[in-house]
Formats: C-alpha cells, sequence, structure tokens
C-alpha cells in the first residue's frame, strides 16, 4: 500500500444536517473511493468516525461497483443512529485521494459493510477496522483539519503505548 | 477565535446547501460550491466521474427531517 510519506491535510467540511443550535456543522471528511475489478466510483465524502468498529457505506454503491450482495462475506446487525441496520460486508478496494491533487492516491483493501437504504450525508463511514487500523489520523476541531499519515506514526510520536 | 469556533488560519469549507434539500450533491473540494444536484444518486456519480476536483457528498436533508446521531 502505497502510504502519505508525510501527512495528507484536509480541512474540515461543512455538513448539511443543522444538530448544534442552528450552528453550521463542520465534520472530518476525506474523499476516498471504493474499487473492484475495474470498476470504481468517483470521489466520495468519507466521515472519519473513530467510534466507529467498521467502514459502513449505502448499498446504493453496490450497484455502482457491479456488486451482489447476495454473494456476501457476512451480514452484521449494526446499531447506529438509535435505529438498527443490516450491513452486508464484501472485501473491496478503497483509495484515499490527496486533497490537492486527487490523482495521487493511496489504496488498500478492506471488508466495506453495505447498508441498506443509507443515503445520507457521509457516503461512507470510516471507522476502526479497514481505516483507522491503516493510517495515523489526528483530528482537530479547533484547527479545523484532519491529517493523514504513516500508520507508524503515533508510536514514532509518543512510543509504543503498552496495555 | 470567532463564536461559532472558526479560527483565523484555517477555515473549513463551507457550502451553501439551501434549494438542495431532497437531492444527492457533489461539491468542489478547493471552494465547497455544490456543482452537481440530482434526486437521483446515479445521475451525480456519472457527472461526478467527468470532473476532477469533485466529490459526491450524498443526501441533503429537508429542515424538518429528523437527524440521525450515526447513519442516516
Amino acid at each position: 500500500m502505497a502510504e502519505p510519506k508525510t501527512p495528507w491535510l484536509y480541512p474540515y467540511r461543512e455538513d448539511p444536517q443543522q444538530t448544534r443550535l442552528g450552528q453550521p456543522v463542520f465534520r472530518p471528511f476525506v474523499p476516498v473511493s471504493l474499487a473492484i475489478e475495474g470498476a470504481s466510483t468517483p470521489e466520495l465524502e468519507g466521515l472519519v468516525d473513530t467510534g466507529a468498529d467498521a467502514i459502513l457505506t449505502s448499498d446504493l454503491l453496490a450497484d455502482e461497483l457491479g456488486l451482489d450482495l447476495a454473494d456476501n462475506e457476512g451480514e452484521e446487525l449494526h446499531a447506529v443512529g438509535g435505529r438498527t441496520v443490516i450491513a452486508r460486508y464484501k472485501t473491496v478496494s478503497l483509495r484515499l485521494h490527496h486533497h490537492g491533487d486527487p490523482s495521487i492516491r493511496c489504496e488498500w483493501e478492506a471488508p466495506v459493510g453495505f447498508v441498506d437504504g443509507w443515503h445520507s450525508f457521509g457516503l461512507v463511514l470510516l471507522g476502526n477496522v479497514g481505516f483507522l487500523d491503516q493510517f495515523t489520523v489526528t483530528a482537530s476541531r479547533f484547527s479545523q483539519a484532519v491529517a493523514v499519515e504513516d500508520r507508524n506514526s503515533l508510536d514514532d510520536r509518543f512510543g509504543v503505548v503498552m496495555a | 477565535m470567532e463564536a461559532a469556533g472558526i479560527i483565523d488560519c484555517v477555515k473549513p469549507t463551507r457550502t451553501d446547501f439551501k434549494g438542495y434539500e431532497g437531492k444527492y450533491v457533489a461539491t468542489d473540494t478547493r471552494t465547497g460550491q455544490v456543482v452537481i444536484a440530482d434526486e437521483d444518486l446515479k445521475v451525480v456519480l456519472e457527472k461526478a466521474r467527468q470532473l476532477d476536483h469533485v466529490v459526491v457528498g450524498g443526501r441533503v436533508p429537508y429542515a424538518d427531517e429528523p437527524i440521525y446521531v450515526g447513519l442516516g
């Protein structure tokens, strides 16, 4: 996998949801695309979510990739947003695109859970397995930016954390 | 620092979503401006393929729609 040798920086981006006292909501979105066997999506808003265990996305994108979700690698029931959803998992390639030059990207494979009927803003939820295990991600609401860099960067900065 | 927490040195990318409620949108990553909008996600995805610096966001909710904390 090609990893960012220097941190790739992305400004926080506005979410159309108005959830905080009428103030605009800014989130750590990064541009990602999904690909498999010659098919790929255009760049999509990927929401960095440290509280999510997996990568989840809309089943609407499965058609775009020509995926048959009936032939999946497993199904899981997830509780999100006060309701439950079923995610059907398939391993696909993910691409993280550089903010300044989208042709620069790094690519890796990960299981992605396709959720029925999910159509809200931020079409890809980037959780721990498949994204946060691939990079060191630093998000700062104060700085209004998110940095994605080599996954060893945290150990380099702080040393190996012992349990 | 401004009241909304926007600092002077780095500004988040703002987008004016008014008028796009109920539609899927794609925005320019450099300006935040909506450049594609349609009620059919497939149309937005297809058009986005042909443009650089464009990212497909998703569907803009109506003001009176319930907002989910996670997936919506």
